[in-house]
């Protein structure tokens, strides 16, 4: 069963302080969080935030199609090296 | 199938694996190891660490995690059971050009990595992709934990394939 509509999207609130603090003091920084479970919204979109997989903060660069989402999904808990092959990184 | 000096070279990076026979008539089963797997028999030809050549694949079809191939040179099960394990190698310049601002992750892994004051950081390991853009994994030397760090412009500015280095500037908090 999906979360009821009129509660709104669930952040933890430290994660929105942390957010506001770095927004209004206009730092290069990246927002630690341990918090997997808030929902990205929109204000979060800009910054970098490092969410933790129980073992270290992964940087997670916040878009705009990324909004409604959790931020564990963009920090996996397990590694994998696979080989390289034709895989290509792009520089944005 | 021919012979040639083997993937201990720079210039060539495994791109799939075979992984033994499927059927009885000849066919193999193919790992690939590439972004869009049928674009390793593009790649061709393709070498096996003792030297063999392959330069003809044709897919005939696909099993669990993997593909099912025709291997030129190869024309039984005991050939194909023969090569089980094996990897593939391609040459580097068989790889398709890239747009700006576009690196194979083989071009970028083992580059030195510096902060903007010229300091030795370490290298690159791997390369990641979670969802949320690339990510460059950083071990210093003489380390065992590794950074990972934004493969960006603002945070890598630098990239010298020519001199085996890229430049760092990261934000604080990440290091």
């Amino acid at each position: 069963m999906s979360r009821s509509v009129w509660k709104g999207p669930f952040v933890d609130a430290y994660v929105l302080k942390k957010a506001e603090a770095v927004r209004e003091g206009g730092r290069n920084e990246v927002i630690k969080i341990w918090s997997r479970r808030s929902t990205i919204l929109p204000q979060f979109v800009g910054p970098t935030f490092g969410v933790y997989n129980g073992q270290k903060h992964i940087p997670v660069n916040v878009t705009e199609d990324m909004i409604g989402q959790k931020f564990g999904e963009y920090s996996p808990t397990r590694t994998y090296y696979g080989h390289a092959a034709d895989k290509k990184a792009k520089r944005k | 199938m021919s012979k040639s000096p083997g993937p201990d070279r720079k210039d060539r990076i495994a791109v799939g694996a075979l992984a033994g026979a499927f059927g009885v008539h000849g066919e193999v089963r193919l790992k690939s190891y590439c972004a869009d797997p049928m674009a390793i028999a593009d790649y061709g030809p393709l070498h096996t660490e003792d030297g063999t050549s392959y330069s003809q694949i044709v897919f005939t079809g696909q099993a669990p995690n993997a593909l099912i191939a025709r291997v030129q040179g190869i024309i039984s099960k005991e050939q194909a059971d023969a090569l089980k394990g094996q990897l593939l190698y391609a040459d580097r310049d068989r790889l398709p050009p890239l747009e700006d601002e576009e690196y194979y992750y083989s071009d970028l892994i083992g580059l030195a990595v510096q902060d903007t004051g010229g300091n030795a950081l370490g290298t690159v390991r791997a390369v990641h992709n979670h969802g949320a853009g690339d990510l460059i994994e950083v071990i210093g030397s003489g380390k065992s934990a590794t950074i990972l760090l934004p493969f960006t412009r603002a945070v890598v500015p630098t990239v010298d394939l020519a001199a085996r280095r890229i430049v760092v500037d990261p934000p604080e908090g990440l290091l």
